[in-house]
């Protein structure tokens, strides 16, 4: 009985009680939202590299090695020597060593030289190794693996012709080099969907007839007479270490970090997440705080909406009172009004959200990397909504409080 | 800035001549120790390192007896793992193998198996004449337990046998990979749940 009536009230206030649960809806779903962005752009973070002990680069800091060599973001770090990745690998407690070159680029997309170890050492999302969706690995001097949004993005299949471009966005390409596509990767969600695979070698001969960043006039090597070259390059960004027991991992990144021959630095890729996280903390607070701001907002608005109700509703209330409802039937009935606005409210934003998170899934994955996983809300969210639902519920006690106080008398009074 | 006399006993050293051309100096923070920690199978490895103002209140080279006596009794100390980074019993834990000593920054790295004193005597004058010498307590464990996911927790009781110590920056590699955590005087505990 109640709650038809409650129902009718606010059907008949549709417009208002509409704006209302507008910006209770609009409000939770960016909550929920940034939470969305928080936990998702965290997890895969944290899903991108697995079973690597170390990162080895030139000394830089540890966020900034990390987000460079795996992530391809931000300021490129110095190079280190290809001498000092041979003294690396001939370590004895060194399982494993994977090389990384970085710097040119082909359309939008990063070229990295490493070797076809990386393959097999390279892991994703606890210890899952990369597959080949088509083809195979990169097999001949100019063969390229490309990843699976590389592939779908430029329309490339197997035997695909690419040009290298020197550097990011630049006009100078390696069209006397052409590579041609091996194979292509499945999609992992992780930074190797945008890259464009090459062995180091193959780095080392698009650049053979340059110097010093530009083509050398009239000089072009054929491909035949390249693959007879001994190619070994003089610099590589980083390398990933695997060792042979775990228990030599913090010796062998202090003798890495200590090491007298070149200024290098050693990461724990876990540990490196770790510290970004307390840097990104504080913003990732202020946003958390800012948006539940934004909840508290439009329930304040709801409770200004009943509020001015009341006036309106003067009569109605005392024509309650008249049949013989109790204050408490009234104040309930405010109350209730109030619940179920937070709760369309709610699940509107949830809505909102979903139909959000479909549309920009893609649209995010492809501008920032970042796999924002459509999935039923957690316990958490279903907190929040019910913190909403509860807040909203509080917030009318005090209109609805009046409403209670309010005489009959005050009601049937004929106000001018 | 003083030279850093790098002597060859990295490791990674191949070519001592051109070591000796080398000036880098490590991170110093006071206050602030290291605990580096590694599960494997059965064995856990830890490697400690504190700068000597927290260990003994003061980072010249021991010149008294006295000075000699309280690096000598926090080496002693340092050498017992068990009772500064107390493990739970459940985890039936054992020193395999421990050794500490005090390592300068001047002189580069010490022979991590052994707290040799000549060493510091060689440089004793050196260290005095220069203000910006920082010395460091290093100390190495290897530990047996019968069942390491029985380590739900350390407790520092580090903190209460160096009272100069505030705080344990701890890097942690296990199964689930690598973290880190602090651990500050206020509350000595570290949680390692959620790492088996």
């Amino acid at each position: 009985m109640i709650l038809r009536l409650a129902f009718a009230s606010l059907a008949a206030r549709a417009l208002t009680v509409g704006m209302t649960i507008l910006a209770i809806a609009l409000s939770v779903a960016l909550f929920l939202g940034v939470e969305k962005v928080r936990t998702g752009a965290k997890a895969s973070f944290a899903d991108t590299i697995s079973g690597t002990d170390l990162i080895v680069g030139a000394r830089s800091g540890s966020v900034q090695l990390l987000l460079y060599s795996v992530f391809r973001i931000g300021n490129a770090t110095n190079n280190m020597t290809w001498d000092s990745y041979k003294d690396l690998a001939a370590q004895p407690e060194v399982d494993w060593i994977v090389p990384i070159s970085l710097g040119d680029s082909h359309r939008q997309f990063r070229v990295m030289g490493t070797t076809t170890a990386f393959f097999e050492r390279y892991k994703y999302r606890s210890g899952q190794p990369l597959a080949v969706s088509d083809g195979a690995v990169m097999d001949d001097l100019f063969d390229a693996v490309i990843g699976a949004d590389v592939a779908a993005t430029l329309g490339y299949e197997i035997g695909a012709p690419i040009v290298v471009a020197h550097g990011l966005a630049s006009f100078t390409e390696h069209k006397d080099q052409p590579f041609r596509v091996s194979g292509i990767l499945e999609k992992t969600g992780t930074p190797v969907d945008r890259t464009v695979i090459v062995s180091l070698e193959a780095i080392e001969a698009i650049h053979v007839d340059w110097r010093n960043g530009a083509q050398i006039p009239g000089q072009s090597t054929p491909a035949d007479v390249i693959r007879q070259m001994q190619l070994e390059p003089q610099a590589i960004t980083a390398a990933l270490i695997g060792t042979q027991s775990r228990l030599q991992v913090f010796s062998l990144q202090r003798a890495i970090n200590e090491y007298p021959q070149e200024p290098l630095l050693a990461i724990l890729p876990g540990v490196a997440l770790q510290e970004l996280w307390q840097i990104v903390g504080i913003a990732e607070t202020a946003l958390i705080g800012v948006s539940g701001m934004v909840v508290v907002t439009a329930l304040i608005g709801m409770m200004a909406t009943i509020f001015s109700s009341l006036n309106e509703r003067r009569r109605e209330m005392a024509i309650f009172r008249a049949m013989g409802a109790r204050p408490r039937v009234v104040l309930g009935l405010l109350v209730l009004e109030a619940v179920l606005m937070a709760i369309i409210g709610a699940a509107l934003g949830l809505a909102l959200l979903y139909a959000g998170l479909f549309i920009g899934q893609p649209l995010i994955d492809s501008a920032f990397g970042l796999w924002l996983p459509i999935e039923p809300p957690s316990m958490r969210e279903l907190w929040v909504l019910l913190g909403v639902v509860a807040a909203g519920a509080i917030v009318s006690m005090v209109p609805a409080y009046r409403a209670y106080r309010m005489s009959l008398a005050d009601g049937m009074m004929v106000r001018n | 800035m003083k030279t850093l006399h790098v002597l060859v006993l990295s490791a990674l050293a191949t070519s001592p001549a051109l070591a000796e051309e080398t000036r880098q100096l490590g991170a110093h923070e006071h206050g602030v120790g290291q605990l580096d920690i590694a599960f494997d199978g059965q064995q856990v490895a830890m490697e400690f390192h504190a700068p000597g103002a927290d260990i003994v209140g003061f980072e010249y080279a021991p010149e008294s007896a006295e000075d000699r006596a309280a690096v000598d009794e926090a080496v002693a100390m340092l050498a017992r793992p068990m009772d500064l980074f107390v493990l739970p019993e459940a985890a039936g834990c054992s020193v395999a193998k421990a050794t500490a000593g005090l390592e300068s920054e001047e002189e580069g790295h010490e022979d991590e198996h052994g707290h040799d004193e000549h060493e510091h005597d060689d440089h004793e004058h050196d260290d005095h004449a220069d203000e910006a010498t920082h010395t460091e307590f290093h100390a190495e464990y290897l530990l047996a337990c019968a069942d390491t996911s029985a380590i739900a927790n350390i407790t520092f009781a580090y903190f209460e046998t160096f009272p100069n110590a505030l705080e344990v920056e701890v890097q942690v590699i296990s199964d689930a990979g690598a973290t880190s955590f602090e651990v500050e005087r206020d509350a000595p505990t570290l949680d390692l749940r959620g790492l088996f």
